[in-house]
């Protein structure tokens, strides 16, 4: 079995709750190494921060570049601001590894860091600062209802682990006499991560159903089970636990192969005809399952209304095996080409395991193959599912194969129809009337045969859709296994819908320390000796938005005009990216020129000066 | 009664009476395209042999694919005349198809080994190939 997400998720938990429930004293040496791994902890918070895509309502179409234009930036600064906190504390030799805190903390840590990982399986670095999802778990990850289950998850970690260290700084027994540095950092750190679990609180925003924590739980790593081996005698309860593996490994072979579909060389009509093949026998003994179930939930006294639904879902799966065997047909003639030694793609390679496993589920002989010697009469129902949870079972391993021939379609109807476009669709001359006298084996397709095969194609994907789309029903009212793939639609569906949304595509992770230095609103609160952590929050929230408009603005000056005014802009450039980075030590004058790029605050305005020679900033107050 | 059979027959004797390498690649194109034809005809007769029938259809077209390129293929369209009566037994012509399918592996095998261009070779070799897995899909005994 491949590792969820909830495996990871679930012991950080346990293990936070179990360091926060630790009542006893922590010794001077446990302190420091319990700092360690706070900040460890928190580091990583900041990055599951980073990585979320939380657009803001103003800017929804750079929400994929912006760090500070997202719902989580808050949260990720407090975070930040903690870990700063926390820094001091960090060190010394004589650390007590042993102590249950620091293991609690230390297990929290790794289990949040390795979850993080399986996340982040998902994505691929596209280059341009933006992940690319590879795989059909990615829009899950980055819809509304799975990123509000994990907002709520991280925050109520937070919320454990301040409630902990605001115990420990009460107790004054934890450290005779003075209070350690440790004890120190944690008292700094603890109103910083009550704010991060507060504003984590606020930018979750949506509310979120049950199931969605499920699907959370349930994101699996993003690499393929293995391929099971084909059985000689394989019983139902095996058909049905290899099918859905089966499926899973074609779904992902079809997403991964969809970025190759262009230019491979296993991009061919045998490639697509082996995929409508094998889709077609799969939903034909699809259709005959389903039959078999209905017939088997009557025989069981089963709601009638079950029953009827699952004749529903079988007539859905003729429409399927009908539209696919249409489209195998309109590849009799149409074709890429015949080359030798092309090969086929992943899918193609595979998918006939999943049509002869269908086949095995759908007929008595154990050993069914297509071939006419092995052909037998449908299994018996009560063979078929001997029990009414059975019954859920089978239609659970229906709908995933189902679902993966739908997923399949989709990808092979946008290379087909890039193949069209491309003209790289033939037909044999031999098959055309005599009145073409073309010295090639093959011509160019003509417009009816392209038009009929992508007319195919359409057909099948609503007959696919519309079979899924009850299946997913079904099975979320049965409560099948499968209702994962229901609701995981539902939510990559609403990604897709929401405004702003580039191809699920979400922003390189960003690092946990965003500000190296306070910036300029923040350094102003201080300088007004304002401690409390919420507006301080604020102000570093300001700070950063400012900071990436002003490095928007810049970069748009810079491409306008780049080699007319290379010198003087450049100087410009960065003068207004050190002023607004920098604390407002070192603006000097500068014969009075106020620098466009820099608003003024209040009373504090900031002026820099031509003849910087260093990084150094310095504040000018009036 | 089954209306194909005369179809078949008429290929598997042209098959045997062909002698030059254009004439056996022309010969077995137009009977892989009857193959394909009838198995299409037969897909939904019988839900028991849907999977059969798509397959031979589909390993039809593998062999007409692989004799497309041989360049000993005359650039002439010849196109099989083939009908299938509605009431034709899909068992029987499962039958019938077997038969014109081995009859055409053995002729492509022994075709393959006199074959003078090596892309005729392998032409004969990749659609002999086909009509036997055609043979084995359409065989009702032990395959």
């Amino acid at each position: 079995m491949r590792p969820v997400f909830g495996e990871f998720l679930g012991p950080a938990g346990e293990h936070i709750a179990a360091a926060a429930s630790f009542r006893g004293e922590l010794p001077y040496a446990a302190q420091c190494q319990a700092v360690r791994q706070l900040d460890i902890i928190v580091a990583t918070l900041a990055r599951y921060m980073g990585d979320l895509s939380l657009p803001d309502p103003f800017g929804p179409a750079r929400e994929s570049r912006s760090g500070a234009r997202t719902r989580a930036a808050p949260a990720r600064l407090a975070l930040d601001r903690a870990a700063r906190s926390l820094r001091p504390g960090v060190g010394g030799t004589d650390t007590d590894q042993g102590h249950p805190v620091v293991g609690h903390l230390s297990a929290a840590a790794d289990y949040l860091a390795a979850g993080r990982d399986l996340l982040h399986t998902h994505f691929t670095d596209s280059g341009t600062g933006l992940q690319t999802p590879t795989s059909w778990w990615a829009p899950v990850i980055t819809s509304g209802p799975v990123t509000a289950a994990l907002l709520s998850e991280l925050a109520n970690y937070t919320h454990d682990l301040a409630s902990w260290i605001a115990q420990l700084a009460i107790r004054p027994r934890a450290s005779p006499g003075a209070p350690t540095a440790a004890l120190l950092a944690l008292r700094d750190a603890e109103p910083w991560l009550r704010q991060a679990a507060a504003a984590m609180q606020t930018a979750q925003r949506q509310r979120f159903p049950p199931a969605d924590r499920k699907l959370l739980g349930a994101i699996p790593t993003s690499i393929p089970p293995p391929r099971p081996a084909l059985g000689a005698d394989e019983p139902v309860a095996v058909l049905c636990e290899r099918i859905p593996l089966t499926a899973e490994r074609l779904r992902h072979a079809a997403l991964a192969f969809s970025a190759d579909a262009r230019w491979s060389a296993a991009a061919t009509s045998l490639s697509w005809r082996r995929d409508a093949l094998a889709s077609a026998i799969t939903s034909h003994a699809s259709d005959l399952v389903l039959r078999t179930l209905a017939e088997r939930a009557g025989q069981l006294g089963m709601e009638p209304l079950f029953g009827a639904r699952l004749r529903t879902a079988a007539w859905h799966m003729v429409e399927a095996w009908q539209s696919w065997r249409a489209v195998a047909g309109q590849w009799d003639i149409v074709t890429t080409g015949a080359v030798r030694g092309a090969g086929l793609t992943p899918v193609a390679a595979e998918i006939g395991d999943l049509a002869l496993r269908a086949g095995r589920l759908a007929y008595r002989n154990a050993h069914w193959t297509p071939a006419c010697s092995h052909a037998s009469l449908s299994r018996d129902p009560a063979d078929l599912a001997y029990a009414p949870g059975d019954i859920i079972i089978v239609l659970a391993t229906v709908h995933h194969a189902t679902d993966a021939i739908g997923r399949i379609l989709a990808s092979d109807r946008d290379a087909v129809t890039v193949a069209a476009a491309e003209n790289r669709l033939y037909v044999p001359v031999r098959l055309l009337s005599d009145k073409y006298d073309i010295p090639h084996p093959y011509t160019p397709a003509p417009r009816p045969h392209t038009e009929a095969l992508l007319t195919a194609y359409h057909t099948a994907a609503k007959a696919a859709s519309r079979a899924t789309a009850f299946l997913d029903d079904l099975a979320a009212d049965a409560d099948a296994p499968s209702s994962l793939l229901a609701i995981a639609r539902q939510a990559s569906t609403a990604t897709r819908r929401s405004p702003g949304r580039q191809d699920n595509q979400r922003a390189h992770a960003q690092p946990p320390i965003v500000t190296p230095v306070p910036g300029w609103i923040e350094h102003t609160l201080h300088n007004l000796q304002i401690r409390d952590p919420a507006l301080l929050l604020r102000a570093a929230v300001i700070d950063e938005a400012a900071h990436e408009l002003v490095a928007e603005a810049v970069a748009k000056t810079q491409s306008r005009d780049v080699v007319a005014n290379q010198t003087s802009r450049s100087a410009q450039v960065a003068a207004a990216q050190q002023d607004l980075r920098c604390t407002p030590r070192a603006a000097q004058p500068m014969k009075d020129q106020v620098s466009p790029a820099i608003p003024r605050f209040g009373s504090a305005t900031v002026k820099r000066t031509s003849k910087r020679t260093d990084h150094s900033c310095s504040t000018t107050r009036r | 009664m089954v209306s194909d059979m005369p179809v078949t027959n008429d290929i598997e004797l042209r098959l045997r009476q062909t002698a030059s390498m254009p004439e056996v690649l022309s010969a077995g194109f137009d009977a892989f395209e009857a193959i394909r034809m009838i198995a299409r005809d037969c897909e939904d007769r019988t839900p028991e042999l849907f999977a059969a029938f798509m397959t031979a259809a589909d390993a039809a077209v593998d062999g007409r694919e692989a004799l497309t390129i041989a360049p000993s293929l005359s650039a002439g369209g010849t196109r099989p005349g083939h009908a299938i009566a509605a009431e034709a037994d899909p068992g029987q012509t499962a039958d019938l198809l077997a038969a014109l399918a081995a009859a055409l592996r053995d002729r492509l095998t022994s075709a393959a080994d006199l074959a003078v261009l090596p892309g005729d070779r392998a032409a004969c070799h990749e659609a002999a190939a086909a009509a036997g897995r055609i043979c084995q899909l359409m065989a009702r005994g032990d395959p």
